[in-house]
């Protein structure tokens, strides 16, 4: 026969019962995220999102997420930024922590041999961002180029001096 | 045999040492607000990319020079040496104008020795880490950018300004409006803006956003106008809407024989809100050992904004026999080139293009929804268990005991 021990017992058990139903559930429903490793920081300007149970991808440069990139993706995926700091997370039923990874500028120049001439060189941005190079003849400024993310040109100097362009 | 191989590597090596030179540095920048006499101490990584026995020698240029001091002014990397850790101390003059001041730190490649005698051969690499310090300009100073971000898949453009508060006052009122323009400088519309506040040194955004459903696709200039206060900023962007894009409907070939020249009739769209002029189309067709067998142009066209126009290749199909062929369709206008893979089934009378018309996979997460629905479906679920038990079974159980 039921008492009220036994309603006091249905009412616990209901509330307690889908407190936890609700909390594994959400938590099963929570997209998971594999990578980027939180506060990544890398001079590599491609990254690899890896990620369960989210559709949509938030990548902006504050945590609000005030005007996010969105990238709408089903699996992993690798994404070309620019050098600096960024915030992201994944929306899938739920939405996912924010984590946040930097990518740090790196400037890098390649200079190689050419065959056109005795100061002839082919000169390549090696880097992650676009270069702004300085050519110099025995001391002397004779040029400058831009240099765009893995580009190559023919230039002829003595001294070649590369730094991040201003623009 | 093994001493020859050794030698033919021994000298590769000579001659790639000495003919390529790579040197990195990061980071790129390091910006400064300013703080008079403040003393700051940064450290940036010099990177032996090459992985060569080099020396380096740093050098301090630029304006600031004055005031910065680095750990060493000449070093030598091994070619085990992936990189070397510096540092520089940079104490922030008091006497610096409103503005941006740079310096930068150059680390410098000697050129390398010849192996053979110790003359200097090659030329001098060098890459530079910079120092900018943000001086505030006296009153009310902002910058920004306008930045367009999309279309999204619904459509939507959103514009972005970053408003950088580079006075020494707060900018109480911040705002902007966005007009934008057509390809013939026609006003389209005219957006407005959020409204903020930015304290001096500081970051803000505002947006705006348009919906271009119902615009035609082309080349749109943005021209955003800030007034912040009592002052006013002008930008300005061209951007996209759309695609430019040619969409190839359909490909027919009409009295044929085989043997003679088949006239393949081309149905090709264009999707762009503007002229594409002097596009044509290319085709290769390709035998069973995935050769070409055939490669035909059809004449120039060009296309007025968003219609169709019948474009006309000639196959001259004398020695072709009977069979299904690969083929790819190039079309192709400016810079652009779009490529679709066909089958051709060439019969005695009649040529069947197979391969027209796209799949387009719907990129609206199913996987995802479906665990939204079973998320809400269970809480749901699980709410009317718990309101049926509290106020109407257990009502009534409780009734019955009583």
């Amino acid at each position: 026969m039921i008492n009220k021990k036994h309603i006091i017992a249905i009412d616990f058990i209901l509330l307690v019962g889908s407190l936890l139903l609700v909390a594994g559930l959400v938590s099963y429903a929570r997209p998971l995220i594999i990578a980027p490793i939180d506060d990544l920081v890398t001079t590599e300007n491609s990254i690899l999102f890896e990620f369960e149970k989210a559709s949509l991808i938030l990548i902006d440069d504050n945590p609000e997420f005030t005007s996010p990139q969105k990238i709408n993706v089903e699996n992993n995926l690798v994404i070309n930024l620019q050098p600096g700091f960024y915030y992201w997370k994944i929306v899938g039923a739920l939405p996912s922590e924010i984590r946040e990874f930097t990518i740090k500028s790196e400037i890098n120049l390649k200079l190689k041999k050419s065959d056109s001439g005795e100061d002839s060189y082919q000169i390549i941005n090696a880097g992650n961002l676009d270069l702004d190079v300085d050519i110099l003849q025995m001391g002397e400024i004779t040029g400058n180029i831009i240099l765009k993310v893995d580009e190559e040109k023919e230039v002829s100097g003595t001294e070649f001096i590369g730094g991040e362009n201003e623009n | 045999m093994k001493t020859k191989s050794f030698i033919f590597f021994f000298l590769i090596s000579i001659i790639l040492i000495s003919n390529v030179s790579a040197l990195g540095i990061t980071p790129g920048r390091t910006t400064f607000e300013f703080e008079p006499g403040k003393q700051e101490t940064v450290h940036f990584n010099v990177i032996n990319s090459e992985h060569k026995d080099v020396n380096l020698v740093v050098l301090i240029q630029g304006e600031l020079n004055q005031s910065i001091a680095v750990s060493e002014v000449s070093f030598e990397m091994s070619a085990s040496e992936e990189q070397k850790e510096l540092s520089y101390t940079f104490t922030i003059p008091s006497d610096l104008s409103p503005g941006t001041h740079s310096s930068e730190i150059v680390v410098m490649q000697l050129p390398d020795k010849s192996s053979i005698g110790e003359a200097f051969i090659g030329a001098a690499l060098g890459v530079a880490t910079q120092i900018n310090v943000l001086v505030p300009f006296p009153g009310k100073y902002a910058e920004s950018s306008l930045n367009v971000i999309g279309p999204e898949a619904d459509g939507k453009i959103t514009f972005v300004m970053p408003i950088l508060n580079r006075g020494k006052l707060d900018l109480v009122r911040v705002k902007g409006t966005i007009d934008i323009y057509g390809a013939l400088n026609e006003k389209v519309t005219n957006l407005n803006t959020n409204e903020i506040s930015v304290a001096s040194r500081e970051r803000g955004e505002i947006v705006s956003v348009w919906d271009t459903t119902e615009i035609l696709p082309g080349t749109y200039r943005a021209v955003a106008t800030i007034i912040y206060d009592e002052d006013v900023l002008t930008l300005e962007k061209q951007f996209n809407v759309g695609e430019r894009l040619l969409d190839l409907q359909n490909i027919e070939v009409n009295e044929f024989s085989l043997g003679e020249i088949a006239k393949f009739e081309i149905l090709v769209e264009n999707k762009w809100g503007e002229a594409i002029v002097g596009a044509y189309a290319q085709m290769l067709v390709y035998n069973q050992e995935n050769e070409v067998m055939a490669d035909f142009k059809s004449a120039t066209y060009d296309f007025p904004p968003l219609e169709k126009a019948l474009m006309v290749a000639f196959w001259d199909t004398a020695g072709v026999k009977k069979g299904t062929y690969d083929s790819s369709i190039f079309l192709k206008y400016g810079q652009q080139s779009q490529q679709q893979e066909l089958k051709l089934e060439v019969k005695n009378t009649e040529i069947n293009v197979i391969g027209i018309g796209y799949v387009i996979s719907n990129k609206s997460g199913g996987g995802t929804n479906n665990l939204t629905v079973i998320l809400i479906t269970a809480i749901v679920l699980l709410v009317l268990i718990n309101l049926a038990w509290f106020f109407f079974l257990r009502k009534k159980v409780k009734n019955r005991i009583e």
